[in-house]
């Protein structure tokens, strides 16, 4: 469906992008994982035209993009990050508008309109102002104007930005019935649980590069880490934190409340963790291990939370 | 407090550019002002007023007259027939024309009454003010001092039929000695009564001619509608801050697609918003908007092509909407001020008249003062309309550039 050799971009001085290589599959769900700033909005930029890369080739069911800018804009949909609609007009105004900018009019842009609302649970609000939308409901109207024209393939730019975990939900099922439906996604997240619970394929990209990919199962098998140790503490002892940190360098991830340290042998590395939390002071609530997460492989291969 | 206020201050001076403009903007029409009003020009020699002058009776004293005139430091002559001085005066190109007709040194010279008449343009009215006080003063000194000569020539010879022209020439000169005792005399009078100038005016005595009607109308229509249209611009600017800039250049449209729907959107806006008030002016104002439809139709159309790409410059050429907002005040007011929507141009100094022609408000005011002052004929009014669409032509191509340039690489 999509197939993009070695993009790169700078900006200035500053490497955006480096030999982004991504092939597509029509019908999968491909989740680019990666912390803020990782290159995951100028990757969509590029892709969907926005962006001229500075190096790189990309191909829509063979065609070339910029040969063939026109009809394959009409193969892309894109849900932008940001909520890209007009707040004084209602949402069947802001669907019209859209389907019109993709060419579509009259009786089969209302019905497509109609269809997506109901299908977003939108359609009791159709005719209310944008600007009197709830945040997820917001986010709902502005996956729909992405869907108007049938597009073959959808960029979804994390779209879950700022909501609440029901509203989440919501997307999350929406996301699942398009995907059910045959339709080609690549979404973007720095969420591990979004990309795990949703997406075929990951890509982990970090400052401009893909360093892996592969399904959930594929990018556990590659990884030397097996499981996680998961720590709660009651009282956040910011030297002995320090200690832990030193210790383990690269392999723990400390969170206001817990720590979660990878392991490729938990049960024998479980020992001596819990005697230098003894010494750092840290009074342990509960201990859990647990399977490999994303936040684990993310934190072997570059060392950092994606969180950071 | 102090927390709150050190942000603000923070936040006003990020963007440099809105920063600098919001302080050019004082200065720039303080400048404007005292040009104005005085001040800074006020040692400047005051600009002649241009007279037309037709000279019908091609005599030594029609000559002296226009000798005495022209070495007025007031007054600047033009030596045209009556035809084409009206013409002039009718197309708002020149003030007033004199025209001394055939007989008027006889009639001067045997005091009778004169034959010579003032024809003027009833929308100058200050600069009329200024020409009748350099006129009076030259036209009269000559005219006065052959009545009186003529008149006492007459009465010595009907009353000395004998003396010679040398005695007769004598007498007059002592007469000429006493001349200031004349002053109030009867004979004086009379030669003031047969002086008299008669004025017409060849503009402004139509039907429908309120003069300060259509200078509030169409100055305060198109400086408005320049702000208007500046905020319908700075849309573009929101729309890249929203989002919604992004979203539109993914969809299969171009660029300049995107831009040309601006000003599409702009343009009609801007018709809009002329044609209401226009619409109010008649309805409530009592201005004959009917006097030449197809022309006010057609000055409105230009006027708000040339102010919507305006608006769509302004929003090409700043990078934000804060930008947009203090550059174009600054721009509206400055142009607004030279362009004779806020005053009457005449009170201009020389070189702000000339710099009223880059205004887009000089020549849509200029227009509407064609159609509902001057009332000229469609085909009169044309070149207003052609160089407010050659603005407007100029204004968009830069603005493609800009948009190109600017715009696009801030997605």
């Amino acid at each position: 469906m999509l197939v993009a050799k070695n993009l790169s971009k700078s900006y200035k001085e500053v490497k955006a992008l480096t030999d982004v290589t991504l092939n597509i599959q029509k019908g999968e769900l491909y989740g680019m994982l990666g912390p803020n700033g990782a290159g995951k909005t100028t990757t969509i930029s590029i892709l969907s035209s926005l962006l001229k890369p500075d190096d790189g080739k990309i191909f829509y069911e063979e065609k070339s993009l910029y040969q063939n800018l026109s009809e394959c804009k009409k193969l892309i949909g894109v849900v932008p990050q940001e909520i890209a609609l007009y707040e004084d007009l209602t949402a069947s105004e802001n669907l019209k508008f859209w389907g019109t900018m993709y060419g579509i009019k009259g009786q089969q842009l209302q019905n497509k309109s109609d269809e997506l609302l109901e299908f977003l649970g939108l359609a009791d609000r159709k005719n209310h102002k944008i600007k009197t939308y709830s945040g997820g409901m917001k986010r709902r109207i502005n996956i729909a104007a992405a869907l108007l024209h049938d597009p073959k393939i959808v960029f979804m730019d994390e779209p879950t930005v700022g909501i609440d975990p029901q509203s989440r939900n919501l997307i999350f099922e929406v996301i699942e019935e398009l995907h059910s439906r045959g339709l080609t996604m690549i979404y973007t997240t720095h969420y591990m649980e979004e990309a795990e619970r949703l997406c075929d394929r990951i890509g982990i990209i970090d400052e401009g590069r893909i360093i892996a990919e592969g399904s959930l199962d594929e990018l556990k098998a590659n990884s030397s880490i097996k499981e996680e140790i998961h720590l709660e503490y009651s009282n956040p002892n910011k030297n002995g934190l320090e200690q832990l940190t030193d210790r383990y360098n690269g392999q723990l991830l400390v969170n206001d409340d817990h720590l979660i340290l990878s392991s490729s042998q938990a049960n024998s590395e479980l020992p001596e963790l819990i005697q230098l939390c003894s010494q750092s002071e840290l009074l342990l609530d509960k201990i859990d291990i647990r399977s490999l997460s994303l936040e684990s492989i993310f934190l072997e291969l570059t060392g950092k939370s994606l969180r950071d | 407090m102090f927390t709150i206020a050190l942000k603000d201050i923070k936040q006003y001076f990020k963007d440099k550019t809105a920063v600098f403009l919001s302080l050019l903007l004082p200065i720039a029409l303080i400048t404007i002002f005292a040009l104005m009003y005085g001040g800074i020009g006020k040692s400047e020699k005051s600009r002649p007023i241009n007279l037309l002058f037709t000279d019908q009776d091609k005599t030594n004293l029609s000559q002296e007259v226009f000798s005495t005139l022209d070495a007025e430091e007031g007054l600047k002559l033009e030596i045209k027939s009556y035809d084409e001085a009206e013409t002039l005066i009718k197309k708002g190109k020149r003030t007033a024309v004199l025209v001394l007709y055939k007989g008027f040194q006889d009639s001067v010279e045997t005091g009778k009454k004169i034959p010579m008449e003032l024809f003027y343009d009833e929308a100058k009215e200050i600069e009329m003010g200024l020409l009748q006080q350099a006129l009076w003063s030259n036209l009269f000194g000559v005219t006065m001092k052959k009545g009186i000569k003529g008149k006492v020539n007459t009465w010595i010879k009907d009353k000395n039929p004998d003396l010679s022209n040398s005695e007769i020439e004598d007498i007059q000169a002592q007469v000429a000695e006493q001349f200031e005792g004349f002053n109030n005399s009867g004979e004086q009078s009379e030669i003031e009564e047969n002086s008299e100038l008669p004025m017409t005016a060849l503009v402004g005595e139509k039907k429908n001619g309120n003069l300060g009607l259509v200078q509030a109308i169409a100055g305060i229509a198109i400086m408005m509608l320049l702000f208007s249209v500046s905020a319908s611009g700075a849309s573009l600017l929101k729309e890249k801050e929203d989002g919604t800039f992004r979203r539109l250049l993914i969809a299969p449209v171009s660029p300049s697609g995107i831009l040309y729907g601006k000003m599409l959107s702009t343009l009609f806006m801007a018709v809009l918003q002329l044609s209401v008030m226009f619409l109010y002016s008649w309805l409530v104002l009592g201005l004959d908007i009917f006097i030449n439809l197809p022309a006010l139709i057609l000055m409105i159309l230009c006027a708000a092509i040339a102010c919507s790409s305006f608006g769509i410059f302004m929003a090409s050429v700043c990078k934000s909407r804060k930008q947009v907002e203090s550059l174009s005040t600054l721009i509206i007011l400055v142009i607004s001020a030279i362009g004779g929507s806020m005053m009457p141009l005449f009170f201009m100094p020389a070189i702000m008249k000339k710099l009223a022609v880059i205004s887009v408000n000089y020549w849509a005011m200029e227009g509407f003062f064609d159609i509902f002052w001057r009332q000229l004929p469609l085909i009169d009014i044309l070149p207003k309309m052609i160089i407010l669409l050659g603005i407007a032509a100029v204004l968009t191509s830069i603005s493609v550039i800009s948009f190109r340039r600017n715009l696009l690489k801030m997605v």
